[in-house]
């Protein structure tokens, strides 16, 4: 009886550690370097793996930098090339980090609920401390975490003719979409 | 005489440098306007079957990266999984024993036909492939693809 008690513990446990940490393999990252002399630097990635503990608050992105798809070959390439992403030597953009105000999201319930998020973001091979703020969305089993911020080029090591130019925004626009 | 030849050639000069600032502003004009053919249209460099593809990439990611990166892929398999949202589909294909998979996004024009796929479905997908990672988060090996569309 003893053992029987323990045995459904023991998976009731493994089911509930299961449902907390949460994954996706089609989260959405927008990238929008345009400016008012180039359009076309903009594009979708929509094959990001996103992860979610919703006991913890640690939330995690991987983003594979070939996948980001522009409309345009030649910025496609330029995009991808040593002299600004460089994807062949860094292939993948993460984020690993946490909700500092996990205590304000149920994720139990219903409901839109502001998210404070720091940690650290790597482009380009360099790691950057960051923070900004977001809003998850609970609704029945379904979770959505959503986040718009910018990041400087020039702190991840990235420059260039095209950025100088102005062609290329200094600041580009991301903005992060992830259902669980 | 001699100013009515100069300026014979003053004009042929003229027409000249015309000629050749129209050729190339539209050649400029051109290249940032040019998109990316419809994926359906272009011609594929590979046709594999999913599973030896993952098998590739796990043999050796280097080599199948340099192999396959940016190329027009087609790949015959199962669907193992439907990512639907408004704007997107992502269609994967998944080997079961280690849990890497394929995953396909599919262009704008194709997304009806993306969503029309059912799980199980044997099917033949056209893309672009962006090549393969290791996830830390998922601990397998993910092979991404865009501009894709269902290969008829």
């Amino acid at each position: 009886m003893k053992r029987t008690i323990l045995s459904l513990a023991l998976v009731l446990a493994t089911i509930l550690t299961f449902a907390q940490k949460k994954t996706t393999t089609s989260a959405i990252v927008n990238f929008d370097a345009a400016t008012s002399i180039d359009a076309l630097p903009k594009a979708e990635n929509k094959t990001v793996i996103a992860a979610l503990d919703t006991k913890s608050g640690g939330i995690a992105f991987e983003v594979n930098i070939k996948n980001f798809a522009f409309t345009n070959p030649r910025i496609q390439e330029h995009f991808n090339n040593a002299g600004w992403m460089d994807s062949d030597k860094y292939p993948t953009a993460t984020f690993k980090g946490n909700i500092t105000n996990l205590s304000a999201v149920k994720f139990y319930k219903d409901g839109t609920y502001p998210a404070e998020v720091s940690g650290d973001l790597t482009i380009h091979g360099v790691s950057q401390a960051v923070k900004t703020t977001g809003t998850i969305v609970v609704k029945g089993t379904a979770i959505t975490a959503n986040a718009d911020f910018s990041v400087k080029l020039a702190d991840y090591n990235i420059s260039g003719a095209a950025i100088g130019a102005g062609k290329v925004s200094k600041e580009p626009k991301i903005s992060v979409s992830a259902v669980f | 005489m001699l100013t009515t030849k100069m300026d014979t050639r003053y004009k042929k000069w003229l027409i000249a440098l015309f000629i050749l600032l129209l050729a190339g502003g539209t050649a400029i004009w051109w290249i940032f306007t040019e998109k990316f053919t419809d994926t359906a249209a272009v011609k594929a460099d590979h046709t594999v079957d999913a599973m030896d593809f993952i098998n590739e990439f796990k043999t050796d990611l280097g080599e199948a990266n340099k192999k396959y990166t940016e190329k027009i892929i087609i790949v015959n398999g199962t669907v193992s999984e439907i990512k639907n949202a408004d704007t997107t589909s992502n269609i994967i294909m998944t080997d079961t024993t280690s849990g890497a998979y394929i995953i396909f996004a599919f262009q704008q024009q194709h997304l009806a036909e993306a969503k029309a796929l059912k799980m199980g479905e044997m099917v033949s997908i056209k893309g672009s492939c962006s090549g393969g990672t290791y996830s830390g988060i998922l601990e397998t090996q993910s092979i991404n693809f865009k501009r894709c569309a269902v290969n008829k």
